[in-house]
């Protein structure tokens, strides 16, 4: 199933890259199902809190009738309704007059993402400032968070950098290995909360996380790494030529399967609970109350397994997509003589 | 599916949305790499650093002692042997010169003795000359009171003559 979603997405996302989307604005009023799986994964321009719905504010950069370029701000889909420059079809919020250039609305998905970041940073600085103090330099590291801190810290460091990145150049990428694995780590355990949003189950959010890693590999490559795209060593003239687009596709394809493999992880078992928790109300609406508690008892324990299983894979997506983002970077970063099995390597981590 | 097909649906890419998140991401890495982690990562590592460090030191000085303690016993082992040594060459020492003052005392004596019969030997020649002198002179002493009676010279010299060989023979 993952795997067809994944091929499926891989055209939706070429299709849709860098076209200037909107979100799925409030689907209440739309639905005539009892539940709305679509609705509650998508991005929204509310914010949950304990059923309490906060508004957003939106942003629009758009360009009026006059071709002139705008930007707009309104507190809150409605305020920008009843202004009277947009209006809403199919849910998407488009100017009345003119076009929509950039959507940058805050969404809630934006927001977990910034809470992803803030308790990674909250984390941070508490242990900073416990070093500071000498604890964990001069004595022994003191207390659960410190402590918690240093296993994910050095797990980062002796487990995913280390091994991956040759040499003392492992270093450099700790920090931005750390971070990758401990916000997304977050992000995917904040969506586990009630009435929150997971923001890795966004492709934007994954795409973007990807791009970095992408960029961060791409900046940090050697001349052997360049030479093994443009110039495959070791191989026949004719071969050569024909390793270019190989590898060239190969540079683009880490970053979208690490973007696809979050995405779709942290997506696909969002949509089975509700799914499964929707059954209950699925079958109250078809064959009644009595259906529909009898029902209640399978969901019930299987979302339990689900979300149990759930902070598993919260945490080992995290983990893939540092190890991974680790594995492309220590491969740009590696000088060799000559280094055959060298795709063999590519595929054996990309099959993960 | 024609649901994520829609803009606004699940796989669209959200440009405005993009761009927030990597304006927020390159902020927070930027802060994560230049402040918040090297400090915590030279902490750290001069942690590990001092941990390793001690128990190297820890386990040199363990060796030191070990290699000390042999070398004390050694030490000891070779004191006592040297003692054994020393005692058994004064020992032998002791014994030679013993020997040699006994060997030296022997001869000393010996030659003494030697030396003493020699001086008894050449006394009693000088004493038996002195005597037959004297007994020759008594004799001639005697012999001329004898000739001053007889005169007969010859006969009576002949005659002690014999006397005194017949007494030197004695």
């Amino acid at each position: 199933m993952i795997k067809f979603f994944t091929f499926l997405s891989l055209f939706i996302v070429v299709f849709l890259l860098g076209q200037p989307t909107v979100l799925a604005a409030d689907a209440d009023t739309e639905s005539n199902s009892p539940i709305d799986i679509m609705g509650t994964v998508a991005d929204h321009d509310y914010f949950t809190f304990f059923g309490t719905k906060l508004y957003l504010p939106r942003l629009f950069l758009w360009q009026d009738d006059n071709g002139s370029t705008q930007f707009s701000t309104y507190g809150s889909t409605k305020k920008a309704l009843a202004s009277g420059n947009f209006e809403q079809i199919d849910y998407v919020i488009t100017p009345v007059k003119g076009s929509m250039l950039i959507d940058f609305s805050l969404t809630s998905h934006l927001l977990y993402f910034w809470f992803g970041l803030g308790a990674l940073a909250l984390f941070t600085m508490y242990a900073g400032s416990r070093y500071k103090k000498g604890i964990g330099t001069s004595t022994a590291p003191k207390g659960v968070l410190q402590n918690l801190f240093e296993v994910f810290y050095e797990f980062i460091r002796d487990e995913v950098a280390k091994p991956n990145i040759e040499g003392d150049k492992h270093k450099k990428y700790v920090p931005y290995l750390f971070t990758m694995f401990m916000s997304i780590a977050f992000m995917n355990i904040f969506g586990l909360l009630p009435y929150a949003a997971t923001a890795t189950a966004d492709i934007t959010v994954t795409a973007v996380l990807a791009s970095f890693t992408f960029f961060v590999t791409q900046f940090s490559g050697t001349k052997d790494h360049w030479q093994h795209v443009f110039w495959f060593p070791g191989v026949p003239l004719g071969v050569k030529f024909l390793m270019i687009p190989v590898e060239l596709i190969g540079l683009f394809t880490k970053p979208f399967a690490l973007a696809i493999r979050l995405f779709a992880n942290m997506m696909s078992g969002k949509i089975m609970i509700i799914a499964i928790l929707g059954l209950i109300f699925i079958f109250n609406e078809m064959y009644g109350s009595i259906a529909a508690y009898g029902v209640s008892i399978f969901s019930v324990v299987v979302t339990s397994i689900l979300y149990i299983l759930k902070l598993l894979v919260a945490i080992l997506q995290a983990y893939i997509f540092s190890l991974l983002s680790a594995v492309f970077i220590g491969m740009a970063v590696e000088e060799h003589e000559h280094d055959h099995d060298h795709e063999e390597h590519i595929h054996a981590d990309l099959s993960v | 599916m024609l649901y994520l097909l829609a803009s606004g649906g699940l796989l669209s890419f959200n440009t405005g949305f993009a761009i927030w998140i990597a304006i927020s991401l390159v902020v927070f890495l930027l802060i994560m790499m230049k402040y918040a982690m090297p400090p915590i990562m030279a902490a750290l590592e001069g942690r590990e650093t001092k941990i390793r460090e001690s128990l190297e030191a820890a386990e040199v000085a363990l060796a030191k002692a070990e290699a000390i303690s042999k070398d004390n016993d050694k030490a000891l082992r070779e004191a006592e042997q040297t003692a054994h040594q020393i005692r058994k060459e004064a020992k032998e020492e002791a014994e030679r010169i013993r020997g040699e003052r006994v060997a030296k005392a022997k001869d000393e004596a010996e030659q003494i003795i030697e030396q003493a019969k020699v001086d008894i030997e050449q006394e009693k020649q000088s004493a038996l000359l002195a005597l037959r002198q004297e007994v020759a002179h008594l004799a001639i002493k005697s012999a001329s009171m004898i000739l001053d009676a007889e005169l007969d010279e010859e006969k009576n010299k002949k005659l002690v003559d014999n006397y005194i060989n017949d007494l030197s023979k004695n």
